[in-house]
């Protein structure tokens, strides 16, 4: 009866029992591992020595002390075949040339970081709850915004206009019956006046861009003469600046699928930006060449370069404002953010190099090479 | 659109706890633009409980539990960039309604989807989570004001801390309403709606709606 009681513990202990039980060899080898040990750590009988399985960043486990030192348990950690290392309790006893080690894990410190880890989770995920409602939330406040913004530019652009169109006509016919005040009065106010039809350009597209109601119109066009056309407007910018525009335009097979209008605003605020960060004297070199199935279009200056953080910010609302322009140029600060949306809406991309003093290259590559053999209607 | 098939292989992978091969189903059910109530009633409610029952008859461990709790939490945050800007999007009805699980009730998902369906509604709801002290609770009812108070409870045991959150609304809210819920109702208990009045007893996620529309 007694041996069968002992049979009975000795095979719960080996085969089902989740403690841990190694008999070890008098030089720390493992002779014996029951089910779980084995399990647990992947050591092999025979073959592993127990130092081996225990995490020891001192470098000073010795089994034989932990055997001798009276009481325990021990706190060691045991590698894992699932790779976590497991905190265990170890009880070492020595049976003639032989050392069993008993490992338990402390079921209370279990249950407690399962509680822990359970709130944990819960609190995070009862954050995450809330942050996708604020999220929605800001993305309604954002459509309300935009649509306010859109109406406000929407009726301000016929005012703005007349105010336009009235200084130029005044300044025409009218400039040589003023005194030289009065003329410098009339430029001012058709000056700001320009500026605020731009500004309000801009706010209108990117209300477009923000509400997605951003279309292309795209027909075949003559990207060379869209380019030269675009270059008319900064031609005479550079020229005010005293900055030398070099234009190199290489040949193109034939029309591009785009929006010309759209693309040749994309081309006036890259080159436009140029001549506004060089100083006189300074070069804006323009290129426009084909290669394979995409048409390549690049704008370099030689004025301050940006930074990485810079760069980054680059095409976003406001966001190059760190580098000053060189004449203290006003922009909207949305232009770069507009054009960087009219060339990913073609499939195109945009690549910036730039470091601060050693000026900046912007690269614009747009597919559209293929389009143009097949201008099907 | 969830088969019993389907519903079969999502318990099968939640129960080994493949939470990604879970998100994958429920990932493939929202690009099917599948209604999120039927999601969470025929999905997320039908497997949470069938997990609770496998709990409450030892027929898996309690740590097997919080798992897929756990998972199907998660999952949960795969719905909500739909479900928010669904619920934004349409007008509101100016309603609130705050949802808490009871004191010592660790069992929040269920007291979750409830206050998502709410939200799916148009009510702003104010999920408070797990185990919120009464004294937090009633706190919140006072800053807030709602117009309901959700309260629910999973393991049937929290009986006593439920009815302790009620005693406690009741006695400090005279009027405002009060629905009950929650899996620790199929032992019974449903006669608790009877002791505090103006309170009602919700049975699953498609009995909401007369308490949604009212």
């Amino acid at each position: 009866m007694k041996e069968t009681r002992e049979q009975a513990a000795y095979s719960y202990v080996t085969r089902q029992s989740q403690d841990l039980l190694f008999v070890l060899s008098g030089d720390g080898r493992i002779l014996e591992a029951n089910e779980s040990a084995r399990s647990l750590t992947g050591c092999r009988e025979n073959d592993t020595a127990f130092s081996d399985l225990v995490v020891d960043f001192t470098g000073t486990f010795n089994i034989a002390d932990m055997v001798k030192a009276p009481g325990g348990p021990h706190l060691l950690n045991i590698k894992t075949a699932a790779g976590l290392p497991q905190s265990y309790d170890f009880y070492f006893e020595q049976i003639q040339n032989r050392t069993l080690g008993f490992g338990r894990l402390d079921a209370r410190e279990m249950a407690h970081m399962q509680k822990q880890l359970l709130s944990l989770n819960q609190e995070l995920n009862n954050l995450t709850r809330r942050l996708h409602k604020q999220n929605a939330e800001l993305a309604r406040l954002n459509q309300e915004k935009n649509q306010f913004l859109g109406m406000a530019a929407h009726d301000l652009r016929k005012p703005i206009g007349l105010i336009l169109t009235y200084s130029e006509f005044l300044l025409d016919e009218a400039a040589r019956d003023l005194d030289t005040e009065h003329q410098n009065f009339l430029s001012t106010i058709h000056n700001r006046s320009l500026f605020m039809k731009n500004l309000v350009d801009d706010f209108l597209d990117v209300s477009a861009i923000e509400a997605r109601r951003f279309d292309l119109d795209l027909q075949p066009a003559d990207m060379p003469k869209v380019l030269s056309q675009s270059l008319e407007i900064n031609r005479l910018q550079a020229q005010k600046k005293g900055v030398m525009l070099e234009v190199d335009m290489g040949a193109c097979p034939g029309p591009a699928v785009i929006d010309a209008a759209k693309i040749e605003q994309a081309v006036t605020n890259l080159v436009c930006n140029a001549i506004d960060y060089s100083r006189e004297g300074d070069t804006v070199r323009v290129r426009l060449f084909c290669r394979q199935d995409h048409l390549i279009f690049s704008v370099e200056d030689n004025g301050p370069g940006m930074s990485r953080q810079d760069m980054e910010k680059l095409f976003t609302p406001f966001g190059r404002t760190r580098t000053k322009k060189t004449a203290g140029e006003k922009s909207t600060g949305l232009g770069l953010l507009i054009t960087h949306k009219i060339i990913t809406a073609h499939n195109g991309t945009l690549h910036v190099e730039s470091a601060p003093d050693r000026g900046t290259t912007i690269t614009v590559k747009l597919p559209v090479i293929k389009q143009f053999e097949t201008p099907t209607e | 659109m969830i088969t019993e098939a389907l519903y079969q292989n999502y318990l099968t992978l939640l129960l080994d706890g493949n939470r990604r091969e879970c998100a994958r189903i429920v990932q493939q059910l929202l690009g099917r633009d599948i209604e999120i109530k039927t999601l969470y009633a025929d999905l997320f409610q039908k497997s949470l409980y069938e997990v609770g029952r496998l709990w409450e008859f030892n027929r898996i461990s309690v740590a097997k539990e919080h798992l897929v709790t756990a998972i199907t939490e998660g999952l949960l945050n795969l719905v909500y960039p739909r479900l928010f800007e669904r619920a934004v999007s349409d007008s509101g009805n100016d309603r609130k309604v705050v949802i808490s699980c009871a004191a010592n009730e660790f069992h929040q998902v269920g007291g979750k989807m409830v206050a998502d369906i709410f939200e799916l509604n148009g009510w702003d709801s104010q999920f408070l989570g797990a185990n919120t002290p009464v004294d937090q609770m009633l706190s919140h009812i006072q800053e807030e004001k709602p117009d309901l108070v959700g309260l629910s409870v999973s393991v049937y045991f929290n009986m006593p801390a439920l009815k302790a959150g009620l005693a406690a609304i009741r006695g400090n809210f005279q009027h405002l309403d009060i629905f009950v819920g929650g899996q620790a109702f199929n032992w019974g208990g449903t006669e608790i709606t009877k002791q505090y009045s103006g309170t009602a007893y919700v049975p699953s996620l498609d009995r909401l709606t007369p308490l949604i529309a009212a």
